[in-house]
């Protein structure tokens, strides 16, 4: 898996790991993470028994903003919206409603929306922010992570912050400072201090 | 007349002198899949006549293949079947045991997940105890296999096939008491299996020593025979209910190794069933016990053998 700067499955048995390694690989291709995800250390001892995956984003997508997806045009009272790109189109409307209510928001055509309120400035509407990608991307990256978890590992904690990010499972219920001494150890792994 | 497995396939057209010619050869379908412009007759037939039937198909286009899983229904059991684990290695290896001839039944377990709480219930363990043997597909790792197999094997009594990831020789080191067979290198896996390497071979390894595993049942079998076979008994059901007629399941009635499974509702016709004529007076309830399954409402028949009855038909 070239994507990833790292990326390492850790076993005390090799047949299990190298198993669980395609089983990652696989999972975070079909879910499109590979471009996301920098470096992926996972830790499996089946005797705990416990699955810990510590890792890093890369650098996020930046914001998608309301001028990046459509040419703002001020024409008079109204300010008509030429879109185009159609991604993010839905979260543009709805954000729309929310700030100017529906019965000011008007789209004649696919690629036209028109803004019917005196007194705003262009400018500020192109500013809007209408999608945060990281939103998103964290609740995937968990939900991998739960796709590629043991079944049965019901017991779990998942923390993200900033870039890093950790998941542990288990059966049981584990000691909180062990659980801190080994997520540390695993980060360092992967070059981090926490 | 020894009677062996084997799968026809063919064009429909003229299908039927097919099906004629192993009846009237005193063989049986035992089950037949149309699909699209083709047919698939899985078959038992008199051994000496098979070169007949390639002979006649010849010119039909069809080919007459061994199939050592006819006549057998498989339970391929996994510890879950959750839909954030698909695709499922059971799915491979059940359509894989399909292809060879056998009725395979996939039983997921409700919580056979998870190293120490894994555990087999008893419906499940009944409906699994109803098919001529239990292929269990396990993870990737020993120490799970180890801790939790015996509690999925409780009460199992029908020769068991383990699966996991770890080599052959690995699982038969850590299962105790020993299975019928052992087949490594299959474990979970997110992709489909379609490598030869690695994938598709152990798929054969697995077919192979389920024919093993089931051929000792036959030999078994064979030293106190059953008082009727099984496809026999299907050929009279049918005839005289018309069950395959009225039905849209698969296979109405399922051949098993020394039994059938009839998929009509228990309440209603287990009477009808016990009284059927099979021959000379001689009636389904003299051979065979008929018994309420498991599985939904139907009916599971188990032939006794000649031992108990003192009659052969």
């Amino acid at each position: 898996m070239k994507a990833l700067e790292y990326f390492e499955v850790e076993s005390p048995e090799p047949v299990g790991g190298e198993a669980y390694r395609a089983i990652a690989e696989h999972i975070l291709q079909d879910l499109d993470l590979l471009k996301v995800i920098g470096r992926l250390h996972i830790f499996i001892d089946p005797e705990i028994p416990l699955f810990l995956a510590v890792g890093l984003t890369r650098k996020l997508p930046r914001l998608v903003r309301l001028g990046d997806i459509a040419n703002v045009l001020a024409d008079g009272d109204r300010i008509v919206l030429d879109i185009a790109d159609e991604t993010h189109l839905s979260e543009m409307l709805t954000l729309l409603w929310d700030l100017y209510g529906r019965d000011r928001i008007d789209q004649p055509d696919r690629f036209t929306v028109v803004i019917s309120a005196a007194g705003t400035e262009a400018a500020e509407i192109e500013n809007l922010v209408v999608f945060d990608p990281s939103e998103s991307l964290y609740k995937d990256i968990i939900y991998a992570l739960q796709y590629i978890a043991p079944e049965g590992f019901k017991v779990r904690r998942e923390w993200v912050k900033e870039e890093q990010f950790f998941y542990i499972a288990s059966e049981n219920t584990l000691d909180e400072d062990v659980l801190q001494t080994i997520v540390a150890e695993k980060f360092r792994l992967i070059g981090v201090t926490v | 007349m020894t009677l062996v497995p084997v799968t026809y396939k063919g064009g429909i057209y003229r299908h039927d002198e097919i099906v004629d010619l192993i009846e009237d050869l005193g063989g049986y379908v035992v089950q037949k899949h149309t699909i699209a412009q083709d047919v698939i007759l899985q078959s038992l037939v008199p051994r000496e006549d098979i070169d007949l039937i390639r002979q006649i198909a010849r010119p039909l286009m069809g080919e007459v293949t061994e199939a050592p899983l006819v006549g057998a229904e498989i339970a391929v059991v996994s510890p879950s079947l959750e839909i954030h684990h698909l695709p499922h290695s059971s799915c491979d290896v059940a359509e894989y045991f399909r292809s060879v001839g056998a009725k395979t039944n996939m039983v997921g377990l409700a919580r056979g997940f998870g190293k120490r709480i894994a555990n087999l219930n008893i419906e499940e363990r009944d409906v699994i105890n109803e098919h001529d043997c239990a292929v269990f597909l396990l993870g990737n790792f020993e120490e799970c296999i180890r801790h939790k197999f015996p509690a999925l094997r409780r009460g199992i009594t029908v020769p068991i096939i383990v699966t996991g990831a770890p080599a052959t020789d690995r699982l038969r080191a850590i299962i105790d008491p020993p299975v019928e067979g052992y087949v490594g290198g299959i474990g979970r896996l997110a992709h489909r299996m379609k490598k030869q390497e690695g994938e598709i071979e152990h798929l054969d390894t697995l077919v192979d020593e389920v024919a093993r595993v089931l051929d000792t049942r036959r030999n078994e079998i064979a030293k106190d025979p059953l008082s009727a076979s099984p496809a026999r008994l299907m050929t009279v059901i049918d005839e005289a209910m018309q069950i395959t007629e009225a039905s849209t399941h698969p296979t109405p009635i399922t051949v098993q190794i020394a039994g059938l499974r009839v998929k009509i509702p228990y309440e209603t016709y287990a009477e009808t069933l016990r009284t059927l004529n099979i021959e000379e007076g001689i009636t389904l309830g003299d051979v065979a016990d008929v018994l309420p399954s498991r599985m939904r409402t139907y009916i599971w028949i188990k032939i006794r053998p000649f031992s108990e009855t003192n009659i052969m038909v």
